[in-house]
C-alpha cells in the first residue's frame, strides 16, 4: 500500500514548525488525509517524512465575534464547520458548502484546513473563502503571516505555502450589511466533485439596493479556484435584474477555463459556468435583500 | 528511521490495546491483518466505497482514509463490536428482519454509518438518513430496505414511536 | 408490509435470510477474510499494452528477491486453453504469445507478504513487441484491420442470421416503419467486493481452492483439466460471496490460476487478493452495443414486424459472447406478439477487457431498444403508451395451454398485462399531469420487459440436492447452488422445510463444497430458484418418504395417510393419532438396524437442451419459464444543466410466477432496476482510450448511491407456473431490462427529447435540450 516512512505526531504547533523547518521538502504534514492518502495509497506520493499535525488540538476551533468577524483552526473538521451553530447563523454558506463536500465519513475526519492546502480547483471551500474575503494565516518557526485566500492558490495542487510553513487559521470578516453569500456546485450525486462551481457575494447598498461590490469565484474552472472578475463588473454599481444576471454568467464563462474530462467537456464546463454563476447570484441578491 | 515501528495506544471494540506498528499501515489493514477483525471491508482504494467504515469516538469514518497511527489515543468501533453478545444492536435486527441484506459486503459499514448517525441524531429524517449512507455503496437490494431498516431500528431505539 | 401469498407455512411469506445474523455482525467471511497457516501472498503482472506479442519474459530477477517463493509464467500451463464450451477455448491462464487487452495478466509472484510480492513483480522484465490493435466493432470489422485473433478472419467472434416469418412482407404491408439506433454503455457489473482466492495442495494429487466464485463447480472442471486432476481431487470450498451479477465470479481470471500454480510450485497455501482498480480494468464487462430496430406497426399500432441489428463489442476473448447474442434475439418475441422477427447478429472481438454475462444478459440491450422504440411509435400514432403496450401484449395463457412464439419459445404463463395494468394503476397513469416547476421538469415513462428463468445450456445442466436428515431431528442440506447475495440459501432451506413440515431453523445448509455437495452449474442465467429448487423439493420429497413409511408403520396405515405440518406428524384421517418430527426421526434412526435418512433429488425440468449449435438457429427454449415485468418511472429533469434525478416515485410489477420469499424478491427487483437497470440508464460507462480504462476508480465510474435512490414500490403479479416449484420462476431480471426504457421514456415525457445512447449524462441531455430549442425556434 503506501510506502514506508519516518512519523512524527507533534502535540503542538511549535513542535510541528520545528519538524518543519528541519525536514523542509522532505516532509509532508497530514492532517485528516481524506486528499493525501488517496494519492499516497497509489504510490503518486512518497514523502520521507511525514508529520501528523491531527492531534493538534489547539488548532481545532471556531471562534465568531462580530466585529472580528469568523475564525477557524485550521484542523477544525467539515463536520464541526457543518453543524456550526456559529456558522450555520452568521455564516450559512460555508455550513451548506460542507453539507455537499463529499460524504460524512470524509467529513467526520477531513480538516479544512487539509482541505485548502491541498490546493484541488475542483474543491468546494476555497472559492467560498475568496467570496468572503478571507485571510489565512501561515506559521512558521520563525513567525506567522497572514495572506489573502485568492494569493493561496497558485498552480493545480499547489499552495503558497513556503518552506517550513503550515496554514493556522482561516479568517473570514463579517459581511458589510446587506451581503449574501451563495455556493453550488454541479453535481450528478450529492459529494460529488462538482463538475463546476460558482461562489457568489453580493453587496447592496443601504437605501437604493444597488450592488456596491460583487465576488465570484469559481470551482473546477482552472487549475486554481478562479475569480471572475469581469463578471462582478457586469454586476457592481446595477440594480441587478434577470438580464444582468444573465449577463454575468455570460461573462464569466468567457473568463472560465475548464478542462475536459471524463465527467464532461470544457464546451459543457462552460455552458453549465453561465448557469451556475447566475443561479448562485440570485441566490446571493435575494439574501442581500434579506440581510 | 523510515519504517521504525511507533505505539499505538487505543482501544477497539471497548477493549484497550498497546502495539507497535508501522507508521505506513492504514487503520483498515490492522484492524483485518493484525487484530483479525475482519467484519470491515476493503472495497475500493480510492475512499469512495464505504465498506471500511469503523466508528471513532462514534463518528462514522473510512478506516481506509486513516494511518492506524492516527488512532492513538481513540475510541475504535467495529462491526464486531455492535452487538451485544448474542443480542443483535436494533439496527441490526432491523436490517435482518426487514430483508436489507443481500450479499452482506456493505453491511458492516452500512451499520457502523448508521449507528454513527442514530447515536447523535434519534429521530433523523428521511433524507438524514439517506445522506448518512449516502458514503456507503451498495450494489444489490437498491438503498430502499436499508434505509426503511434504519427507520424502524431509529424508532425501535426511541422506545417504539 | 405482513403480506403472504399461498397457503403455505414458510414461502409466499417474508423470509428473513439465514445468513443475514452472520453477515450483519461481520463474521460472515469472504474469499478476503480467509487465511491458511504458512500461506504465502501472491500478486499478478499484468502487460502495460493492449495489444502486443510477447517476446520474452525473465523472471530471474523476481526469483532472486528475498520472500520470493514461486514465480509463474503462461509456459507452466503447457498449452492449455479455456473458455465457456469446447469449441470457445481461446483463452490462456497467463498469456504466453500475445497479450490482448491492457493489463493482461502474463506472470504470477508469491511471496511472504504483499509489499514483496509487488516488488518481485516490478522485478519481472518482460519483452514486448506493440501491435496495433482495434478498440471498437467499427474499427475490427474494417478491411485489413489488426487481427485479435489469428485464427478468426474479420474479428467475428459471433455471427447469426435468423429469419421467422417474413419481415419485407409484413413491412410493406404495416402502416407505419420505424428504424432506430440505440447504444448501450460498456459496463462493470458493480460488486463491491473484488474477486479474491487462496488456494493450497494437501498432497500433490489434491487440490483446495476457495475463492469467490458464483459458479463453483466451472473452476471444478477447468481446474481439473488445467491440472490433470481426477474431479473427485478437486475440492472447491465456497465462502459467502460479495455478489457477482453474472460474471468474473463466475468465470476464471489470472488470479484464480496463478494462485493453483504458485501453491503447487511453493508448496504452501498462495493468497490473492485483487483490487476494485483490476476489476475497474480487467475483470469483465457487460457489452456496449448498438442495436438498430426497424418495426412496422399497424395504424392502431399493433405490431407486425421487427428487424433487429445488434453489433457487439466482445472484447478480447469469446467467454460468453455466444450466449450474449443469442439472448439479445430469443426473446425479442416477447412480452409483445410479435409474428415475423428476423435477426443479424454480429459480435466482434477488439482489443479491450472481455465482455460478457451481467444481469439482465442480452434482453437488456434489445429490450432498451424494443420498448423506447414502442413508445416514439405510439407518439408518431397519437397512441397512449400504456394502451400501445396493452394492445400488444401476450395475453396469460389459460391453464393447460402453452403460447408458442413464432421463433418457438413456449410460455405456460405471461403475466404482463397484469403487471401493465397494476403498475398503470399504482402510478395513476390515466390521470397523471405533466409538471414543471421552475428549471425542473418532471416526466414519467413506462416500459415492460421479459427475462428468461430456469436456463439450461449444454454441457453444465446437472443440478441435485441432498437432504440428510440427523437423528435428532435437525436437517442438513447440501446443495451445489450458490448464493451471491439473491438470497437462494434461503430459498432452498425455505423448500426443504416446507415440503418436510419444519421449520426453516432446522435446516443448516452446507455452502458449497465440491468434495461434499453436489454438481449444480451455478448462479448465472436465473436457474436457481427454478432448477436447485427442484432439486431442493425433490429432495426433500424423497427424504419425506422414507419417514413416512417409518410412520406409517408406527401408525398402521399407508404412507399416504401421514402428514407432516408444524413439526408434527399426524394420520391425515385421524389427527389425534400423531408424534413429534424429533420422535420420528428417532425411531427412524435408532430402531434397529437403524436408518440413515438421506434423501436426493435433481432437477428435470427444461424444455429442451441448448447448444452453440442450436444458437445460430434461434429458434426454441433457452428458458424453462419467462418472468414479466412492467415499470413506470418517474424523473426530474433540470432543463438548464441536464441533470436527471429519479424522484420517488417509482414502481415496478413482477410476475415471477409465485414470490417464493417475498422481501428476496422485492430487494431484488428493487436492486436490480436501481443497480443494474437505472444506473446503465443514468450513470455508468466506461470511458476508453485505445484500450485504456480512463475511469477505473468508483469516484469517476459513478455507481449509483443511496440519496438518489428511488423508493421503488413492488407489486407481486401471481401466475404460477408450471414448470417452476411452488410455481415459481425467476425474480428481477425483468427489472433490470425494465429500467432503462422507462427511464428514457420519461425524460422524453418530460422533456421532448429522445436520448437512444446510454447513459443519459447530463452533458447529453443538455446538448439534446439545446438542439431542441434552437430547432423549434427556427
Amino acid at each position: 500500500m503506501l510506502a514506508a516512512f519516518e512519523y512524527f505526531a507533534p502535540k503542538t504547533v511549535k513542535e510541528a514548525l520545528s519538524l518543519l523547518a528541519k525536514y523542509k521538502e522532505g516532509a509532508k504534514i497530514i492532517a485528516g488525509g481524506q486528499s493525501m492518502l488517496v494519492v499516497m495509497r497509489q504510490r503518486l506520493l512518497t514523502p520521507e517524512y511525514v508529520i501528523d499535525i491531527k492531534g493538534i488540538t489547539d488548532l481545532d476551533y471556531i471562534k465568531y465575534d462580530e466585529k472580528q468577524g469568523l475564525k477557524i483552526g485550521a484542523l477544525t473538521t467539515h463536520r464541526t464547520i457543518e453543524q456550526s451553530l456559529v456558522i450555520q447563523k452568521h455564516f450559512g454558506v460555508l455550513s451548506e458548502m460542507e453539507g455537499n463536500l463529499a460524504t460524512i465519513q470524509t467529513r467526520n475526519w477531513g480538516t479544512i484546513g487539509g482541505n485548502i492546502c491541498h490546493g484541488d480547483p475542483a474543491g468546494d471551500p476555497a472559492p467560498v473563502f475568496i467570496a468572503l474575503n478571507a485571510k489565512l494565516k501561515l506559521a512558521s518557526s520563525t513567525g506567522e503571516r497572514v495572506i489573502d485566500m485568492e494569493e493561496f492558490s497558485k498552480d493545480y495542487l499547489e499552495v503558497a505555502l513556503g518552506p517550513g510553513e503550515m496554514l493556522s487559521e482561516i479568517q473570514i470578516p463579517t459581511p458589510a450589511p446587506h451581503t449574501g453569500t451563495a455556493y453550488e456546485k454541479l453535481m450528478v450525486m450529492k459529494g460529488d466533485m462538482g463538475i463546476v462551481g460558482a461562489a457568489v457575494s453580493i453587496t447592496l447598498k443601504a437605501g437604493n439596493g444597488v450592488c456596491e461590490n460583487a465576488r465570484i469565484a469559481l470551482a473546477n474552472c482552472s487549475s486554481v479556484p478562479l475569480r471572475a472578475k469581469k463578471a462582478e463588473k457586469v454586476l457592481i454599481g446595477k440594480t441587478i435584474n434577470n438580464a444582468i444576471l444573465t449577463e454575468a454568467g455570460e461573462v464569466a464563462s468567457t473568463e472560465a477555463d475548464p478542462l475536459a474530462d471524463v465527467h464532461g467537456s470544457a464546451e459543457y464546463r462552460r455552458e453549465m459556468v453561465k448557469v451556475f454563476v447566475k443561479r448562485v447570484a440570485q441566490i446571493a441578491l435575494e439574501r442581500a435583500r434579506a440581510a | 528511521m523510515k519504517g521504525e515501528m511507533k505505539e499505538l495506544k487505543f482501544s477497539v471494540n471497548g477493549k484497550p490495546y498497546e502495539l507497535e506498528v508501522k507508521p505506513e499501515t492504514l487503520l483498515v489493514d490492522l484492524l483485518r491483518e493484525e487484530l483479525k477483525l475482519t467484519g470491515t471491508k476493503k472495497g475500493c482504494l480510492v475512499s469512495a466505497c464505504g465498506a471500511c467504515t469503523v466508528n471513532i469516538d462514534g463518528k462514522a469514518v473510512r478506516s481506509c482514509s486513516v494511518l492506524a497511527l492516527q488512532a492513538n489515543g481513540h475510541e475504535v468501533t467495529t462491526i464486531e463490536g455492535v452487538a451485544d453478545g448474542d443480542k443483535l444492536h436494533p439496527i441490526q435486527q432491523a436490517m435482518v428482519d426487514h430483508g436489507a441484506i443481500e450479499c452482506g459486503y456493505c453491511t458492516p459499514g452500512m451499520v457502523m454509518s448508521a449507528k454513527a448517525l442514530l447515536a447523535e441524531n434519534p429521530s433523523p429524517t428521511r433524507e438524514q438518513v439517506k445522506e448518512a449512507i449516502q458514503g456507503n455503496l451498495c450494489a444489490d437490494e437498491g438503498y430502499v430496505k436499508y434505509i426503511e431498516a434504519i427507520e424502524i431500528a431509529a424508532r425501535e431505539m426511541r422506545g417504539g414511536h | 408490509m405482513e403480506e403472504t401469498f399461498g397457503n403455505y407455512s414458510i414461502l409466499g411469506k417474508a423470509i428473513p435470510r439465514v445468513d443475514a445474523k452472520a453477515k450483519v455482525t461481520g463474521q460472515a467471511k469472504y474469499a478476503a477474510d480467509f487465511e491458511e497457516a504458512n500461506m504465502l501472498w501472491g500478486q499478478i503482472k499484468r502487460s502495460p499494452y493492449a495489444h502486443a506479442r510477447i517476446l520474452n519474459i525473465d523472471t530471474s530477477k523476481a526469483e532472486k528477491l528475498p520472500g520470493v517463493k514461486a514465480v509463474t509464467t503462461g509456459k507452466d500451463f503447457g498449452g492449455f486453453k479455456w473458455g465457456w464450451s469446447g469449441p470457445t477455448r481461446d483463452e490462456e491462464p497467463l498469456a504466453v504469445e500475445k497479450v490482448r487487452y491492457l493489463y493482461e495478466g502474463v506472470a504470477g509472484v508469491a511471496a511472504v507478504d504483499e509489499d514483496i510480492a509487488q516488488e518481485a513483480c516490478d522485478l519481472i522484465e518482460v519483452e514486448y513487441e506493440p501491435l496495433p490493435g482495434v478498440f471498437s466493432p467499427t474499427e475490427a470489422m474494417q478491411e485489413g484491420a489488426p487481427l485479435v485473433h489469428d485464427d478468426r478472419p474479420g474479428n467475428i467472434c459471433v455471427e447469426y442470421h435468423w429469419n421467422f416469418g417474413d419481415v419485407d412482407k409484413a413491412f410493406a404491408e404495416s402502416y407505419l416503419v420505424r428504424e432506430d439506433t440505440f447504444q448501450t454503455p460498456r459496463m462493470a457489473k458493480g460488486y463491491l467486493e473484488p474477486p479474491a482466492v487462496i488456494a493450497y495442495w494437501p498432497d500433490p494429487n489434491r487440490l483446495v481452492y476457495i475463492g469467490a466464485k458464483g459458479s463453483p463447480y466451472f473452476p471444478y472442471r477447468i481446474l481439473a483439466r488445467c491440472f490433470n486432476l481426477p474431479l473427485s481431487n478437486v475440492r472447491i470450498i465456497t465462502p459467502i460471496i460479495g455478489s457477482d451479477f453474472g460474471g468474473t465470479k463466475n468465470d476464471m481470471t489470472p488470479a484464480d490460476f496463478s494462485a493453483v500454480m504458485l501453491a503447487k510450485k511453493a508448496g504452501r497455501p498462495v493468497k490473492i487478493v485483487t483490487t476494485q482498480f483490476d476489476t475497474l480494468t480487467t475483470d469483465l464487462r457487460r457489452h456496449p452495443m448498438w442495436i438498430t430496430v426497424k418495426t412496422g406497426v399497424t395504424k392502431d399500432g399493433i405490431l407486425k414486424a421487427t428487424y433487429l441489428k445488434a453489433v457487439a463489442d466482445g472484447g478480447a476473448y469469446t467467454r460468453m459472447s455466444p450466449l450474449t447474442m443469442f439472448l439479445v434475439g430469443t426473446c425479442h418475441t416477447l412480452p409483445y406478439e410479435l409474428p415475423n422477427f428476423k435477426y443479424d447478429a454480429y459480435n466482434y472481438f477488439t482489443n479491450n477487457p472481455s465482455s460478457a454475462a451481467m444481469r439482465g444478459h442480452g434482453l437488456y440491450h434489445s429490450r432498451f431498444a424494443a420498448d423506447v422504440q414502442l413508445d416514439m411509435i405510439a407518439e408518431e400514432l397519437g397512441l397512449d403508451q400504456v394502451e400501445i403496450r396493452l394492445k400488444n401484449s401476450i395475453p396469460n395463457p389459460k391453464p393447460g395451454e402453452i403460447y408458442e412464439t413464432v421463433n418457438a419459445v413456449h410460455l405456460a404463463t405471461c403475466g404482463v398485462q397484469e403487471c401493465i395494468e397494476k403498475v398503470a394503476e399504482a402510478v395513476n397513469w390515466k390521470t397523471r399531469k405533466k409538471k414543471v416547476e421552475g428549471d425542473k421538469a418532471y416526466g414519467m415513462g413506462f416500459a415492460a420487459a421479459t427475462y428468461n428463468s430456469g436456463t439450461k445450456l449444454s454441457a453444465h445442466n446437472a443440478c441435485a440436492a441432498i437432504v440428510r436428515v440427523c437423528e435428532d431431528g435437525s436437517v442438513n442440506y447440501l446443495t451445489g447452488a450458490t448464493d451471491v447475495g439473491q438470497g437462494s440459501d434461503t430459498i432452498m432451506s425455505a423448500i426443504v422445510a416446507e415440503v418436510l413440515g419444519i421449520k426453516l431453523d432446522d435446516i443448516d445448509l452446507k455452502r458449497v463444497d465440491s468434495a461434499f455437495t453436489p454438481v449444480d452449474p451455478g448462479s448465472y442465467g436465473s436457474r436457481v430458484t427454478v432448477h436447485a429448487g427442484e432439486a431442493a423439493k425433490k429432495a426433500a420429497d424423497d427424504a419425506k418418504n422414507q419417514l413416512l413409511e417409518v410412520a406409517a408403520e408406527q401408525f398402521g396405515v399407508k404412507p399416504d395417510d401421514v402428514e407432516i405440518k408444524d413439526k408434527k406428524v399426524f394420520v391425515k384421517s385421524n389427527p389425534n393419532k400423531n408424534m413429534a418430527w424429533e420422535r420420528l426421526v428417532r425411531i427412524a434412526c435408532y430402531e434397529t438396524p437403524g436408518k440413515v435418512i438421506i434423501g436426493r433429488g435433481y432437477s428435470t425440468q427444461g424444455i429442451s437442451m441448448y447448444g452453440l449449435a442450436d444458437f445460430s438457429k434461434g429458434a426454441g427454449d433457452i428458458g424453462t419459464n419467462y418472468s414479466f415485468t412492467a415499470q413506470a418511472s418517474e424523473v426530474e429533469v433540470d432543463v438548464e444543466t441536464g441533470v436527471v434525478k429519479c424522484t420517488d416515485k417509482n414502481v415496478i410489477a413482477h410476475d415471477c410466477g409465485f414470490p417464493l420469499n417475498i422481501q428476496a424478491v422485492e430487494t431484488q427487483v428493487q436492486g436490480g432496476s436501481y443497480h443494474q437497470g437505472i444506473s446503465a440508464a443514468m450513470y455508468e460507462e466506461f470511458k476508453m482510450d485505445q484500450g485504456q480504462t480512463l475511469n477505473p476508480n468508483l469516484v469517476d465510474y459513478k455507481r449509483p448511491r443511496a440519496y438518489e435512490a428511488p423508493m421503488t414500490d413492488v407489486i407481486h403479479v401471481i401466475t404460477n407456473d408450471p414448470y417452476g416449484p411452488f410455481g415459481a420462476k425467476e425474480a428481477s431480471e425483468g427489472s433490470c431490462c425494465s429500467a432503462p426504457p422507462s427511464i428514457v421514456s420519461a425524460i422524453h415525457d418530460a422533456t421532448g427529447v429522445w436520448i437512444k445512447d446510454l447513459p443519459t449524462e447530463p452533458e447529453k441531455v443538455f446538448w439534446a435540450l439545446k438542439k431542441k430549442r434552437e430547432k423549434g425556434q427556427k
